[in-house]
């Protein structure tokens, strides 16, 4: 009785064979759809980087402005390269784009050697950073310390904070908010011009405002 | 074994408040947001908002209509439109030490994703995963759709 139930069933299968087949080729059909559109375009500076995309089938390169591949599942490789519409674009990713945080502003204030004085001129970029954040209402107001290659690094790293520090005190005399405030020494580890050590570099001593 | 035990509670009523007072570290902020958006956390859903900090691991989403604009801390910038979902699985963003780490999940949506100083710095210790593909990402912007 249960063998003949199962032969049925078996039977009952094979006639629903062509059916079953249709909807395979239809589901392969869908899943041969693009899922995935990965798309390379410049920065709002108008640089254009390198991207690469990897399935476990194979890879594309994105080297162009406007280069696009398509994935369709894990087991297939991306598609060939094209190049993205760009009402496709507009289409899809308006939305994301229209939320885009501006790129932050970035400040360099100078000092004099072995001290925390700002120079005449970085002094006056103190209200230009605080008006930025204002104009921006930032979120993050970072502050990184900096010294030129002579003196001791322990030396070079206290001085570096001590400038930082002073920016920040700077700020907050200003009407800037202590929470969106950050601090870090770099030390004389982060040149902005490469140099030996032990060479006095005005531009080396410096700290950097990053307003986001 | 008595006093085992009760030294591992001391240790236990010692240690906890040293963990519970040390923050998690800012890893970034949300910097713009529209409509429907959130950031789960530990299994924890909060409501997300403009200048909310971000932590290693948050998974963010925005809803329909939704759409969010987050910076890290290397000012790597990322932004969601409507019905997405990304993970912030690693990050690590310490120049003095050396030490960089980036590595965010995409899972559905869509995206803008503009490379910040980790990708500069130490390309290789960056990486973008979707449903589908693993991205290496040499700067500098990236447009991303994955539909469900």
């Amino acid at each position: 009785m249960a063998n003949q139930q199962a032969i049925r069933a078996d039977w009952s299968l094979k006639d629903k064979l062509p059916g079953l087949l249709a909807a395979g080729l239809i589901a392969m059909a869908l899943g041969g759809c693009a899922r995935q559109s990965i798309i390379l375009v410049p920065d709002p500076e108008g640089r254009i980087g390198k991207a690469e995309v990897t399935t476990s089938a194979g890879k594309q390169l994105l080297e162009k402005p406007g280069d696009m591949t398509r994935t369709s599942g894990r087991s297939n490789p991306p598609s060939a390269v094209t190049t993205a519409d760009p009402a496709f674009i507009a289409a899809t990713f308006g939305e994301a784009l229209a939320v885009e945080p501006p790129p932050p502003q970035t400040f360099t204030l100078l000092f004099e050697t072995g001290t925390t004085a700002l120079t005449a001129e970085s002094l006056k970029s103190i209200a230009d950073i605080v008006s930025a954040s204002q104009r921006r209402s930032a979120i993050s107001v970072s502050i990184s310390g900096h010294t030129d290659t002579t003196g001791s690094d322990k030396l070079n790293d206290a001085l570096a904070l001590e400038r930082a520090q002073l920016v920040k005190a700077l700020l907050l005399r200003q009407g800037v908010k202590p929470e969106l405030i950050s601090v870090t020494s770099h030390g004389k580890g982060n040149p902005a011009i490469p140099t030996p050590d032990g060479v006095p570099e005005p531009r080396n001593r410096r700290a950097v405002v990053i307003v986001h | 074994m008595k006093i085992s035990a009760s030294a591992f509670f001391i240790a236990m009523l010692i240690s906890a408040p040293a963990i519970a007072q040390q923050p998690p570290e800012t890893i970034g902020h949300i910097q713009n947001i529209e409509g429907l958006a959130s950031i789960q956390r530990d299994g924890v859903t909060l409501p997300g908002a403009a200048g909310a900090a971000l932590y290693r691991g948050d998974r963010i989403r925005t809803g329909k209509p939704g759409a969010m604009g987050i910076v890290l801390t290397d000012d790597t910038t990322i932004s969601l439109g409507s019905n997405s979902e990304l993970s912030l699985e690693d990050y690590a963003f310490k120049p003095k030490e050396g030490k960089f780490a980036l590595a965010l999940r995409m899972m559905k949506g869509t995206f803008s994703y503009i490379t910040g100083q980790i990708v500069k710095l130490a390309p290789e210790t960056a990486r973008v995963q979707t449903p589908d593909a693993t991205l290496a990402v040499r700067g500098t912007k990236l447009l991303i759709e994955i539909k469900e």
